[in-house]
């Protein structure tokens, strides 16, 4: 896979990145070398071969579903970069 | 005496008394204060490091009986969430997170007694095997080649970690290891480096990279000291859902240096006329020791050893763009104000994540990409498969694996950068271990004809930390590896 300015730009659209000239330039060439190192592993068969997600040999384990006291709403509000009333705010989606 | 401590040296000076916890304490301080040419600490958090210490001489002074790491001045890497102490993972996008919460790991040793020096340099969000990653740029190495002065690299991701305690900044340190990020650095740097069973520790509270490879881990000047380390940091925890339900074991006190009857195997894949004539030497070097100590060499083989790290190079980015698609400065973090809220998504992350984090962002959103998640991520899911049935098989006839932990040692910082699939070719001999979940050990054997510091990497079977630290101590006590670098930094 060659990777070119406009395959680049979608990518950094569904990674939300903006990136300028320069940056997608370098990053063109990066991704294309990256592929094609990658790239080696289509020529072994795994027909047969199930996943590993992890190497832990135990089902995920879950908690019970029971509310309980975490972080209040002030903790979590701490690092907020924008709050009011308690909540957090963004830009304007509606209009 | 208040040099060059171990924990087990820091620990018995305490409970005798022939020194305070403080004095200790404000002797470290005093020389992080002086090291700021080697970059390591992001944060000194020395207020809450002298109270720590305070409270460790008011147990001692009423006599009450004081634990392995009380009072002992860690240090911990940017990663571990630390109530009310900045946590940045190196990057500018959590540049002002003070988290309000204190991950397991760090609380264990916080539960024990330990000091916490303050926060280490490390590549952004673990991303990197030079620390040249970070947003408050490299940690130098504290070693340098003989008639050298360039500054050279301590390995990374967790290269402050290695760096701080190479320089005598700590006593011992925590890190973090997705592909190699604590052993390479330690075998870098002259230390033991450990990096534990994938889920023997737990990652709630440590900053994600790819959450199936990441483990915490100890980068220490002994094998004891790692021991203790990772006794302290393991066990079960329900905020991890892949937290191993294994009970926790005493893996300092069960010490035993005996390799008597173990067969240790010796992979052909791993020899290659590349390898350089020195690490070749010392690793011929420790297959004699452990012969004449009683173990059994035998070769074998993991075939599909190169397919290792392409499918590392899928699996990690992968896990790591979807993991750092909460920096969107919403919640916390940095937030780059724009008029619609896309636009703030894009400035802020443009803004906040760094190259090498981009890079590794694009490459995770194009192989988990619509019509390419097949192709790429359960690809590589497929081959750990492959690569953790070889380890497996060889696991049948032998107690653990004996290789080289680099192909190489510390590089100048201004190396050229050529291809990031060059820089990616550092983690060869660590990521199988991460893909395979095994533990691993990388401890120092001795120096190149430059001064700079060679490792050997140990791995044995899941949960068999054990062994692996009790073959570690059998090599470190042969060896008796003792050399620190010179001090030109303060």
């Amino acid at each position: 896979m060659e990777f070119d300015k406009n395959s680049t730009l979608k990518l950094a659209k569904l990674a939300r990145l903006s990136l300028n000239d320069e940056q997608l330039n370098s990053l063109e060439k990066d991704l294309t070398s990256i592929v094609s190192f990658i790239d080696q592993l289509k020529e072994i068969n795994t027909d047969k071969i199930d996943p590993t997600s992890n190497s832990l040999n135990q089902d995920l384990i879950l908690r019970e579903d029971i509310a309980e006291n975490s972080l209040s709403n002030e903790d979590l509000l701490k690092n907020v970069p924008e709050s009011e009333l308690g909540f957090f705010v963004v830009p304007k989606v509606l209009e | 005496m208040l040099d060059n401590l171990t924990i087990e040296k820091t620990s018995k000076l305490l409970s005798e008394k022939q020194v305070s916890a403080l004095e200790i304490t404000n002797n470290y301080l005093k020389k992080i204060k002086d090291s700021n040419k080697l970059n390591c600490f992001i944060t000194v958090s020395d207020e809450k490091a002298i109270d720590a210490a305070k409270q460790t001489d008011k147990r001692i002074s009423n006599n009450e009986k004081i634990g392995l790491l009380d009072g002992v001045p860690l240090a911990y890497k940017d990663l571990f969430c630390t109530d009310g102490i900045l946590t940045t993972a190196s990057s500018k996008i959590l540049s002002n997170f003070i988290p309000t919460y204190e991950s397991t790991v760090t609380a264990n040793c916080k539960n024990q007694g330990a000091v916490v020096l303050g926060k280490l340099n490390c590549d952004e969000f673990a991303m990197g095997s030079t620390n040249k990653t970070s947003f408050y740029g490299p940690v130098i190495n504290p070693w340098k080649s003989i008639g050298n002065d360039e500054d050279l690299v301590p390995g990374g991701s967790s290269g402050g970690s290695a760096a701080a305690v190479a320089a005598d900044l700590c006593v011992a340190s925590l890190g973090t290891d997705t592909g190699g990020s604590i052993r390479q650095p330690a075998s870098f740097t002259g230390l033991v480096g450990l990096k534990p069973t994938y889920g023997r520790v737990s990652r709630w509270g440590t900053v994600a990279f790819a959450s199936s490879l990441d483990q915490a881990g100890p980068i220490s000047k002994t094998v004891e000291d790692a021991a203790i380390l990772l006794e302290t940091i393991s066990g079960h925890d329900n905020k991890d859902s892949t937290s191993s339900l294994k009970e926790n074991e005493l893996f300092y006190s069960n010490l035993n240096s005996s390799v008597k009857n173990l067969k240790i195997g010796v992979p052909k894949e791993y020899m290659s006329d590349d390898l350089p004539e020195e690490i070749q030497k010392f690793w011929n070097e420790g297959k004699k020791i452990l012969t004449e100590n009683g173990a059994e060499l035998v070769e074998i083989s993991l075939p599909s050893t190169n397919t290792a790290l392409p499918a590392y190079y899928i699996i990690a980015p992968a896990e790591a763009s979807s993991n750092l698609s909460r920096y969107d400065g919403v919640k916390y973090g940095l937030r780059v104000k724009e008029k619609s809220l896309i636009e703030m998504y894009e400035s802020t992350r443009s803004e906040g994540f760094g190259d090498e984090v981009k890079r590794r962002i694009m490459i995770g959103t194009y192989v988990l990409s619509s019509g390419y998640y097949d192709a790429y991520y359960i690809k590589a899911q497929k081959i750990r498969s492959i690569i953790k049935n070889d380890f497996d098989n060889v696991f049948k006839n032998v107690d653990a694996i004996f290789t080289p932990a680099t192909p190489n040692t510390a590089f100048p910082i201004n190396r050229e950068e050529i291809d990031p699939v060059q820089n990616y070719l550092n983690d060869i001999f660590t990521v199988p271990a991460n893909l395979a979940g095994l533990p691993a050990i990388s401890i120092p054997f001795g120096l190149d004809n430059s001064g700079l510091p060679i490792g050997m990497q140990l791995i044995t079977n899941s949960f068999e930390e054990q062994m692996l630290l009790n073959i570690s101590k059998n090599l470190q006590d042969t060896i008796n590896f003792s050399n620190q670098p010179i001090q030109w930094w303060a």
